[in-house]
């Protein structure tokens, strides 16, 4: 799962050009450290939903990598 | 007084007047992604009653339908421009007799144009001692309605702008506590951005949503974190600017204005003497077709609510994409056979542009691939966000893509 969640995060780095990472500290902010604009997130929730079948933004309350894996694990 | 608070820079009122004085060059087809610059051009275009285009500043030359490329950044001389105080600027703003030319996303696969002029443009702004002292955030891009529907709202009150367009949620609440912010107009995307709640911003006392239909639970968080502030949604188009203000979750069709809109099979027609004008808007007699679907609640009153879109535009985050237009271009990509371009309901952006796609046998193209090649050519927000490989991908009866 850790996997997976890595490489999305990943492919919308890339697309934005910025280098990727192999893997992330569970801390990082998904906004302020990786940069993540509104499309990003939303690209990245429509690509975990397609994953695992989990809205991780329905609340709004994910703002670390970390709580990605909270809101999966639940 | 400020003007505007841009990230490090602040530009006072007295920069601006300076601005308009420095020379006499004015931009009809100003393409920048300086907001001052921006706005300074704007102004010296509307006090000289020049005609004129807004352009984004992120937009590719390729989709600049309709616009002369060598006409971008081209600057043209006018008469020495000589004010003496701020308040005859304003003056010379409210009576301009400038065309505006704005562009929006059109059903058919091509931008149009709608030309406005001041009085359409400022139609909601109110003026008076009421008004003096707010700051606002400036939440949207300068060349779209919203955007202008704000700026105009601060500008002609002399109040100040914080550009917080596309800054990240830390940069909004040090730039709300620090600049004192009392007003905010933004997309809900732009509020959900702002969750989850941590702290009160009590500065804050209006709030007005804008461009996308909003759920419940937002108006409730926008409550907690800004608890003076009073909420309020707008109706409004590029076709004919700020048009009513919602009452809870209706909108009411003001008493003055109650025999310049008819329902016909639940759309809303909007009497042509409230908008721009533009080739492409589609009339019943002297009425424009919003496509707007509407229920009424009170007739009598006015009282509505709105119920959906008759055509296809995705909303994204409150940017209208038309999937025709994307589309077009992933077609024009060697390998793609088939594409078809969607929207996908998504808690963050209300949708997210989704593309399936289907390559012609023996080609490999990956999602990577396919959106860089995209950016080169569309702006970021028609770039889909997903794109599912396919085998096939469904025609209708007649031949036509099948919309999810």
């Amino acid at each position: 799962m850790q996997e997976k969640v890595f490489s999305i995060i990943n492919e919308i780095l890339a697309a934005k050009e910025l280098p990727t990472v192999f893997e992330f500290e569970k801390e990082a902010r998904l906004r302020e450290d990786l940069g993540f604009t509104s499309f990003d997130l939303a690209e990245l929730t429509v690509k975990i939903e397609d994953e695992f079948n989990i809205d991780i933004f329905e609340n709004g309350l994910v703002s670390t990598v970390g709580e990605i894996f909270i809101k999966l694990n639940k | 007084m400020i003007f505007l608070f841009d990230g490090d820079n602040e530009y006072t009122y007295g920069d601006l007047f300076k601005g308009l004085h420095e020379n006499n060059l004015f931009y009809p087809f100003y393409k920048t992604k300086d907001v001052f610059s921006f706005f300074v051009n704007l102004v010296k275009g509307l006090v000289s009653n020049q005609s004129f285009s807004l352009i984004d500043g992120d937009i590719n030359l390729s989709e600049l339908n309709g616009i002369d490329i060598n006409q971008i950044n081209v600057p043209c001389d006018i008469s020495p421009l000589s004010f003496t105080s701020l308040n005859e600027v304003v003056e010379a703003v409210s009576k301009s007799t400038s065309e505006i030319t704005i562009f929006t996303s059109g059903t058919t696969g091509q931008p149009k144009n709608v030309i406005h002029n001041i009085s359409t443009l400022t139609r909601s702004v109110r003026i008076g001692d009421r008004y003096v002292g707010q700051v606002w955030a400036y939440a949207y891009n300068p060349t779209h309605m919203a955007g202008l529907q704000v700026f105009f709202q601060a500008f002609l009150n002399l109040n100040s702008l914080v550009n917080v367009f596309n800054k990240t949620r830390a940069f909004i609440y040090e730039q709300i506590a620090d600049k004192k912010i009392t007003h905010i107009s933004a997309t809900p995307t732009f509020y959900r951005l702002l969750l989850p709640f941590e702290i009160e911003f009590h500065s804050v006392i209006r709030v007005t949503l804008g461009g996308e239909k909003s759920e419940q639970h937002i108006y409730n968080s926008i409550k907690k974190i800004f608890p003076n502030a009073k909420i309020n949604n707008v109706y409004a188009s590029t076709e004919a600017g700020s048009l009513f203000a919602s009452k809870g979750d209706c909108f009411q069709i003001p008493e003055v204005l109650r025999d310049k809109f008819l329902v016909e099979d639940e759309e809303l027609l909007i009497h042509k003497s409230l908008l721009g004008s533009s080739e492409s808007f589609n009339y019943s007699g002297d009425f424009y077709k919003s496509g707007d679907l509407i229920e009424w609640i009170d007739k009598e009153s006015g009282l509505f609510k709105f119920k959906s879109r008759k055509n296809e535009l995705i909303n994204i985050g409150g940017y209208k994409v038309n999937p025709g237009e994307v589309e077009k271009e992933l077609l024009a990509i060697d390998g793609v056979q088939q594409a078809l371009i969607y929207g996908k309901a998504n808690s963050i952006l209300g949708n997210v542009l989704c593309a399936d796609v289907q390559l012609i046998p023996g080609y490999i193209l990956t999602e990577l691939e396919i959106k860089k090649t995209l950016g080169k050519k569309i702006q970021d927000f028609k770039v889909p966000r997903r794109i599912k490989f396919v085998d096939e991908i469904t025609l209708t009866r007649t031949g036509k893509l099948k919309r999810i």
